[in-house]
């Protein structure tokens, strides 16, 4: 049956033509655009207005830069982050930088569950009928190796958001207000809002997509003389993620910041976010963020896992691939089943409230991001690695000032937490 | 049994008892079948090489020299010998008993004769442990649960280094190392060295391919995906990639220069035998998914006047391949298709017998505009290994097999690598 319909699809596949002539950056980042980012870009709008604005324009540079970096280091070396790390830094390091990356990746896979499981209560669908269907299928698709069909498809689904576009010029923003606050930092000193720029930067640079970036720019195996082409496709891709970025961020502020209160910022639910569409879609708002939020958690659900799994498979040198033998790749096996049975019965713990969840997840993936830049830089430096490509120093200063912009933002939430700071309160 | 990672890091310490530094990498020559270790690089001076001759011996985190350490401070390391810290250790190698791709997590070392010779790597979890300093916690977990934590090596004759990925990065002794390489992967099934390959990242593949013969190279470039092959032939140089296709059937390189950019394909083509050449530009102007981009101009075409003796003496002559001695077809002089003889009724036939007598005279036969899925469907209606394909005038043409068509039809095989996916 499955198969029936997969080869069916295949038949179609002209139509996706488009999707595939788009090289991997434009994809990836786009495909970045998941549950957790739709909800802090949501979140950023609901609880600061256009205060966060600012941030999103600085960490465009700095996604463009680090994208640009990744693609860079696939396209010269022809191999992954994870092979690079280990074959730069040894054992120690690879084990400890996989260690950071299966806890991102475990919280952002967490993340995905709960945007499906929030999507779907939206068309009062309970939690505990979709997510046990949804991992289990999740499963026999990667399995099967039918996932890169379905893949193509969740992405067009992903489209809809280009719907926030609209809405946030329908909403009628203050354009003066919106321009001001992008070019002047007016931060808010407390520690939601450190706490929310973290998740900003962790969403919009995630981990996960800096080794997935750079391995499908590796795989096509691009001669070093097309290395331009690269660059232009993940420079454009950060450039139009963090556009729809923008506009959510526009949307959710004007229909959103004011409207509701502290209280229920604490526990944002789905439905709350899906008013930022009303202006363009009016009541059909909380069907297109259903749609869309629920094809975009689903589209990472199944990437972020697998992902994972060629990665530490791939530094440590383990057998790997869905067409292997379970007895033959039992850890690339065990990390992308451990992925999706952790994010589907985290999301099953009754009471867990979803939306703080998947802003949590994004949190921990921007603490973590910081470790993951620094091996980045290292290795793009590095002669031996990428001879006369290594950086320049607009790329090291940019790369350099992300992580440092992320150490202070750590630096802020922790004093924010200690009594008697300056930040306190 | 003495492993790099426990030397590495170690004190060295002179005749005199003095500290002279501590050990950042040890270089070996390379040699068959086993390479020779040669010396110790000192982390206090960059280049300062101790040779191996002037060790004494390897106790614990220690190593003791038989010299003074002024007397070895002059020595230079030599450009042809390989690092092994640098240029081996993490780094990917082919197993080619287990015929995969694996990452040395450490690398054995022997004392044959009063040599040192590099003779294995670690490719298992006790290697990543010990360099993790959990070799002990490792295997004693292990007890625990009743077993023991096996050491997975792979003899250094039966292994085959990568090339490293950048220019920069490749040491004198590399070219040498490499050759050795592809000797050893040459020696695999075409087959075999396709599933390496496609494990292996674009650059990699790249290099093992530089280093195969033409044939070997022809003959495992047809086991790959179309898309792998095209990525191989878009990075060999235009002379290369002429000569590894000519080696190629015609309806296989007419499908990979289809998927390569016009001028590139023509490039190519221009540099290939002339025979070879009339044969791929034919196919390449049929449609891709009818009979005609399916085909194979590889066929075997006797004339109606012949006898069935003088029919095996023409086979003789013309040597086909084995795809397309299924069926040998029969053609009067303008190449029309008048019947088809199987290599059994030509072989039990009597030697003088016009083979105008012995042909099936119905063929089936496909038109070059059939679809795949028509072609497919003759194939499995009549049982046929193959279908020849005739124009307007039933002028044969070509060849499809049943593989060729299948390929076709069926969806994709699954893809086994995620990045492929975009």
């Amino acid at each position: 049956m499955l198969d029936r319909l997969i080869s069916r699809l295949r038949r179609f596949r002209r139509i996706f033509i488009l999707l595939a002539v788009i090289g991997p950056g434009l994809i990836t980042t786009n495909a970045g655009n998941d549950a957790g980012a739709i909800a802090t870009y949501s979140q950023a709008g609901a609880e600061f207005g256009f205060r966060m604005i600012w941030l999103l324009v600085v960490i465009t540079l700095s996604l463009a830069v680090v994208n640009e970096m990744g693609a860079r280091m696939g396209v010269v070396t022809g191999k992954g982050l994870a092979d690079l790390i280990r074959e730069r830094f040894g054992v120690r390091s690879t084990t400890f930088a996989m260690l950071l990356l299966l806890v991102a990746n475990s919280v952002t896979t967490m993340a995905e569950f709960a945007g499906m499981a929030a999507a779907l209560e939206l068309f009062q669908v309970p939690r505990f009928v979709t997510v046990p269907l949804v991992a289990i299928a999740i499963w026999l698709l990667i399995v099967r190796g039918s996932y890169p069909l379905v893949e193509r498809v969740l992405l067009a689904i992903g489209l809809v958001y280009l719907a926030y576009i609209a809405s946030g010029i329908a909403a009628h923003p203050d354009w003066g207000q919106v321009g001001q606050s992008a070019l002047l930092p007016r931060p808010d000193p407390s520690r939601a809002y450190f706490l929310l720029a973290i998740g900003l930067v962790g969403t919009t640079i995630a981990p996960w997509m800096q080794f997935y970036l750079q391995s499908s720019v590796a795989e096509k195996g691009i001669p070093n003389d097309q290395l331009r082409y690269s660059q232009v496709d993940v420079v454009s891709g950060a450039i139009f993620a963090d556009l729809v970025a923008f506009f959510i961020i526009v949307a959710a502020a004007v229909t959103l910041y004011g409207h509701v209160t502290p209280g229920q910022l604490a526990n944002m639910q789905a439905a709350d976010y899906a008013r930022a569409l009303t202006p363009v879609a009016g009541a059909g708002a909380f069907v297109l963020f259903g749609i869309g939020l629920f094809g975009a958690s689903l589209l990472s659900g199944g990437v972020v896992p697998l992902s994972t799994a060629y990665t530490v498979t791939e530094a440590f040198g383990w057998e790997r691939g869905v067409g292997q033998r379970l007895a033959d790749a039992p850890a690339f096996f065990g990390i992308f089943t451990g992925l999706i049975v952790i994010g589907a019965v985290t999301v099953l713990i009754p009471g867990v409230p979803l939306v703080p969840m998947i802003l949590l997840s994004q949190e921990i993936n921007g603490l973590i991001l910081a470790a993951i830049l620094v091996y980045m830089l290292v290795l793009v430096n590095d002669r031996r690695v990428m001879g006369r490509y290594v950086n320049g120093l607009v790329a090291n200063v940019i790369g350099g000032a992300t992580v440092v912009l992320l150490i202070c933002l750590t630096g802020f939430l922790l004093l924010s937490v200690v009594p008697g700071s300056p930040l306190a309160g | 049994m003495l492993f790099l990672t426990e030397i590495l890091g170690a004190e060295v310490v002179d005749v005199r008892q003095r500290r002279s530094g501590r050990v950042r990498d040890v270089t070996v020559r390379i040699q068959e079948p086993y390479p020779l270790v040669t010396g110790l690089v000192v982390s206090r001076h960059r280049e300062l090489v101790i040779p191996w001759s002037s060790v004494r011996a390897l106790a614990g985190r220690e190593v003791a020299l038989r010299v003074p350490r002024e007397d070895v401070e002059k020595h230079q390391a030599s450009p042809d010998d390989v690092w092994l810290a640098r240029d081996v250790l993490d780094k990917q190698i082919v197993d080619l008993d287990g015929r995969r791709v694996v990452r040395v997590n450490d690398l054995q070392l022997t004392e044959v004769r009063g040599e040192m010779l590099l003779v294995a790597a670690d490719i298992g979890i006790r290697g990543i442990l010990r360099r993790l300093g959990l070799e002990g916690a490792g295997k004693a977990i292990a007890r625990l649960f009743g077993r023991n934590l096996p050491m997975v090596l792979v003899a250094w004759n039966v292994v085959a280094p990568l090339a490293p990925p950048s220019p920069q990065q490749a040491a004198a002794g590399d070219e040498l190392r490499l050759r050795i390489s592809g000797k050893r992967i040459a020696k695999l099934h075409p087959a075999d060295i396709a599933d390496i390959v496609e494990e292996l990242g674009a650059k990699d593949r790249h290099a093992v391919f530089e280093s195969l013969a033409e044939d070997i190279a022809a003959d495992t470039l047809e086991e790959m995906e179309l898309e792998d092959q095209v990525s191989v032939i878009e990075h060999m140089g235009a002379e290369r990639a002429s000569e590894i296709l000519e080696e190629m059937p015609p309806d296989e390189v007419a499908d990979i220069l289809a998927e390569m950019p016009e001028d590139r394909a023509q490039e190519i083509l221009g540099l290939m035998e002339s025979e070879e050449r009339d044969d791929v530009e034919e196919l390449l102007a049929y449609r891709e998914g009818t009979a005609g981009g399916l085909m194979t101009t590889e066929f075997v075409a006797v004339s109606e006047d012949l006898s069935a003796q003088q029919c095996i003496d023409e086979l003789r002559r013309m040597e086909p391949n084995a795809e397309s001695i299924y069926y040998v077809f029969v053609v009067d002089g303008q190449e029309h298709l008048r019947g088809v003889l199987s290599l059994r009724d030509l072989i039990v036939a009597p030697p003088d017998k016009p083979i105008r007598d012995i042909m099936i005279r119905n063929v089936i036969a496909v038109r070059l505009d059939a679809s795949a899925e028509e072609v497919a469907a003759v194939l499995s209606k009549y049982n046929l290994l193959a279908v020849p394909v005739v124009d307007e005038e039933d002028q044969l043409r070509g060849l499809v097999t049943v593989d060729d068509a299948l390929d076709e039809v069926l969806p994709d095989s699954v893809k086994r690598k995620l990045p492929r996916v975009f």
